[in-house]
């Protein structure tokens, strides 16, 4: 049995699936199960080479995916029906936000099992913050109060190699990971309520996109940083402020506190899930099934989650996570009203080509020749490719 | 393998072939960081005009993976002046210590382009702080060790496009067969579409056709990535400048600049036969926004003539079978279409056991129409009747012109009572009409039919017995003062009474 896993940046979490299955091997010795990590990019270029070409591209038996490619996936026929053959499945074990989104038009059919999710949040080091702002949850509540905050923490970040911003997650460029939080918090989204139109170019959507270009135009984030090259991503203890949507380790050690992505007027956010699917040309789908079923038991998506900071998609054990958690506080505010990617046909796409619009303009960016009239242009051209998509599919 | 107790680092090259780039990628990351003892190993592929380093894959902590991220080196970093000089470059920072190796190489597309694709690119190792920085010695090694290993990535690299370009070979020869052997029209366009996908794989291939006559681009198929092929009958674009961008396109006005962002994932293909222009064939990668290959893009170019005379060759193959099979003035089925219709209707009522009804009309005194107001107003008499006929018909009925006026409609699964009520309804629309004859001095023509009916299996259970006793039915009609309908089984009975002693024997049909 194969399993395509997708690329983190945290490396612990390709250590933490290698650990899940060492444990899967020695429950089941008989059970030969292989598995390969692949980045986003080339997990989505080998879905549709199968499609091309399903006798020179075989896919994998298992393979975890956004939750939001579910609905594309399984309308090209990639994916097998799990509804009856996972057992948290058919229990529906999961929370109600996720369920939502796992089949938008039936509630009797899954092609993919919801495994574990993440929030991005704020981090900020208090001691750093002493002169800056006094009283941290109120002022870092709103996005206009943690720009101000990181623009007054800016002149003291000069010293070493500390940075007022870090945020690890990034690819280098602008991308989409960075922005969509900030889209949601100022309630734009890519397209309409209804689906019916792109909406990269509304007010709301746009501005979000541009909230994050700034903070990248006055340099408090480096794009393609030699800095990140040379030493990797910024340790906790040399950043005033840090987006992650990942527990960080060690974080009481550094004195690092958290709080909700600022600028949520609902006090919830955009929770990423990432789920589990079994190849609907797999010659081994029951034992796929039987594994997906088995990641998905308590002890076991809990011990994987933990290892890299994010929470299981299970209900009782993301419940208890929460319950346990240092920041739960922080954390039920967070998951308050969460909002997920929409899981519709054409969403992934439209991802992509906002992806390529943020791309040119972060070289434009890091050229320093870009203009806001480059942002008005790229999400026109961008919008247009996504209602046109949305006429076809 | 130890000598004198330093390893010994045994070059690899030419000892493995891998299928494609990825797979050797992981092999050379996992076997240098094995043979080196190191922390991390990436590879980084160099993008000159941004100066990007692109990371594609990595390998720590005993883990193989793919990633992406796009960083710059420092200038003057250890990384920058390795890409520079294409020589390895040592450094040291708090994190570690790292050896940059780099690699440049190109090489002749064989596919026969004249292009040179080039490969550039380093790959990064590393040790963590705590553990020995590379000496010069061991950097030499591990330098030359890895440039073994690329000589295989060449061959990697060569073989992907190698298999390429045999796919595409295979795809000229078969393709060509499919254009030239696609015939007709609803299996052609199918064969077209689906060869394309076939051999290229797009996300979705559309082809257009052009209506002259009413000034549209008409939707005709559509294949999916899956192969699946559906209608798009339903789309018609009115071909007036500004209408639609496919209007634009086959009308060759300027497509605009967001016609130019599309060029690597879309190809309109305006299909044109002896300089006219017949249709548009658009593939597309819009769904998976993979960019189609400049190869791949030239070649069904270069198709483009092959697809739009195959196109035009179905459109007349079915010209001339319409020709051959239908009535060019009435469009109803000519006679010998019409005997393997009534074949297999009549085999189908057989087997069944259902009810086969069969109306021979005629249209009364035309031989005088002929005669007396020419044969122009005889032909609009029958192209009248033949279009009212059309209009009145279920879709599984069908009728014929089976000679001069006569006109036969084969009713599948209906009785002689509704086959008589369509004869009433078709009798009367006639009867209304009035045919405009600008010479004569009532300036219009009004016609009658006379109409008799047959059914099976109540009347006769060949085809020949069917044809035959609506025949008579018509006879009887016509002998009876024209005009009128009359079912078989009704003129058999009035026969059997005017037959019978004291029996009228000139009793008119019901």
């Amino acid at each position: 049995m194969l399993i395509w896993l997708l690329s983190d940046y945290d490396h612990r979490k390709h250590l933490a699936f290698k650990s899940l299955l060492a444990r899967f091997s020695s429950s089941f010795p008989q059970a030969k199960v292989e598995f390969s990590v692949k980045s986003r990019g080339s997990l989505w270029e080998s879905l549709f080479a199968h499609l091309r070409d399903p006798k020179r591209n075989p896919l994998p038996d298992i393979i975890e995916i956004p939750q939001n490619w579910t609905e594309l996936f399984s309308r090209l026929g990639l994916l097998a029906d799990l509804a009856r053959r996972v057992e948290p499945l058919g229990q529906r074990r999961f929370p109600e936000f996720i369920l939502k989104e796992l089949c938008r038009h039936e509630d009797d059919r899954a092609f993919s099992a919801p495994w574990w999710l993440e929030a991005p949040a704020l981090f900020y080091r208090p001691q750093e913050l002493k002169s800056v702002v006094s009283h941290p949850e109120e002022e870092l509540a709103s996005w206009d109060g943690f720009r101000g905050a990181l623009e007054r923490v800016g002149p003291r970040s000069k010293r070493g190699r500390f940075r007022a911003l870090s945020v690890p997650g990034s690819s280098g460029s602008v991308s989409v990971a960075d922005v969509l939080p900030r889209v949601w918090g100022r309630r734009g989204g890519l397209f309409s309520d209804d689906f019916n139109r792109a909406t990269f170019t509304r007010e709301e959507t746009a501005g979000g996109i541009e909230d994050w270009l700034e903070l990248a135009v006055s340099g408090k984030i480096e794009l393609f940083s030699p800095d990140r090259f040379e030493n990797g991503p910024r340790p906790a203890e040399e950043c005033a402020f840090m987006i992650s949507s990942r527990k960080i380790p060690g974080s009481g050690r550094a004195g690092l506190k958290m709080l909700p992505y600022p600028g949520y007027p609902s006090g919830g956010g955009l929770t990423l899930v990432y789920n589990l699917a079994v190849s609907a040309s797999s010659q081994a789908q029951d034992e796929a099934c039987a594994f997906v079923s088995w990641a998905l038991e308590p002890r076991n998506v809990a011990q994987f989650a933990e290892g890299f900071g994010v929470f299981p998609c299970v209900k009782s054990v993301f419940e208890e996570g929460l319950r346990e958690e240092r920041e739960a506080a922080v954390y039920r505010r967070l998951f308050s009203a969460p909002e997920l990617k929409p899981n519709i046909m054409v969403y992934p796409t439209a991802e992509l080509l906002l992806e390529r619009a943020l791309w040119n303009l972060s070289l434009k960016i890091a050229r320093r020749d870009y203009e806001r009239e480059d942002l008005t242009r790229e999400l026109i051209m961008a919008q247009g490719e996504a209602d046109y998509l949305l006429s076809l599919y | 393998m130890k000598k004198n107790g330093k390893p010994i680092y045994v070059p690899v090259a030419g000892q493995a072939f891998y299928e494609g780039r990825d797979v050797f990628i992981k092999a050379a990351l996992e076997a240098v960081s094995a043979q080196f003892s190191l922390d991390g190993a990436s590879f980084y592929e160099y993008d000159e005009k941004p100066g990007l380093l692109r990371l594609r894959h990595r390998c720590a902590g005993g883990v193989s993976f793919e990633h992406e991220e796009n960083l710059k080196p420092a200038p003057g970093s250890a990384a920058a002046r390795a890409i520079e000089t294409l020589e390895y470059a040592v450094s040291k920072t708090a994190g570690g210590s790292f050896l940059h190796s780099p690699f440049r190489f190109d090489y002749c597309d064989p596919g026969g382009g004249r292009s040179v694709i080039p490969c550039f690119g380093l790959v990064r190792m590393e040790r963590s702080a705590r553990r020995k920085r590379f000496s010069p010695a061991e950097a030499a090694r591990a330098d030359a060790y890895l440039r073994s290993y690329l000589r295989d990535y060449y061959k990697a690299e060569f073989f992907s496009l190698h298999r390429k370009y045999d796919k595409n070979v295979t795809a000229i020869t078969e393709l060509t067969e499919v254009f030239a052997t696609a015939l007709r029209v609803r299996d052609s366009f199918r064969h077209i579409l689906s060869g394309i996908q076939t051999y290229f794989g797009f996300d979705r291939v559309r082809l257009y056709l052009i209506d002259e006559k009413n000034r549209k681009l008409k939707g005709e198929l559509s294949a999916d990535i899956r192969g699946q092929i559906k209608s798009i009958s339903y789309e018609e674009i009115p071909l007036e400048p500004g209408a639609h961008r496919f209007a634009d396109i086959v009308l060759g006005r300027s497509s605009g600049a967001f016609m130019e962002r599309y060029k690597d994932c879309v190809l309109y293909m305006p299909l044109a036969v002896q300089g006219v222009t017949i249709g548009l064939l658009i593939v597309d990668n819009l769904l998976s926004q993979q960019r189609i290959e400049p190869q791949e893009l030239a070649m069904l170019k270069s198709f483009g003539g092959q697809i739009a005379l195959a196109v035009d060759n179905s459109r007349l193959f079915d010209k001339v079978e319409e020709l051959s099979l239908y009535d060019e003035l009435t469009k109803l089925p000519l006679r010998r279409y019409f005997n393997q219709r009534f074949q297999e209707e009549f085999y189908r009522a057989e087997r069944f056991k259902q009810p086969l009804a069969m109306i021979w009309a005629d249209v009364d005194y035309f031989k005088e129409v002929n005669d007396t107001y020419g044969h122009q107003i005889g032909d609009k008499v029958l192209k009248e009747a033949g279009r009212l006929i059309l209009s009145n018909l279920r879709k599984i009925d069908f009728p014929c012109r089976y000679g001069g006026d006569e006109i036969i409609i084969l009713l599948p699964q209906a009785t002689g009572e509704e086959a008589r009520r369509l004869a009433q309804r078709l009798s009367q629309e006639l009867a209304e009409l009035r045919i405009p004859v600008p010479f004569s001095k009532t300036r219009e023509l009004r016609v009658t039919m006379s109409i008799g009916i047959s059914t099976f299996p109540a009347d006769g259970s060949t085809m020949d017995a069917l044809l035959e006793k609506a025949d008579d039915a018509l006879y009887w009609v016509k002998s009876h003062g024209r005009g009128k309908i009359a079912l078989y089984s009704d003129v058999a009975e009035e026969k059997k009474k005017a037959e019978a002693p004291g029996g009228n024997n000139n009793v008119p049909a019901k």
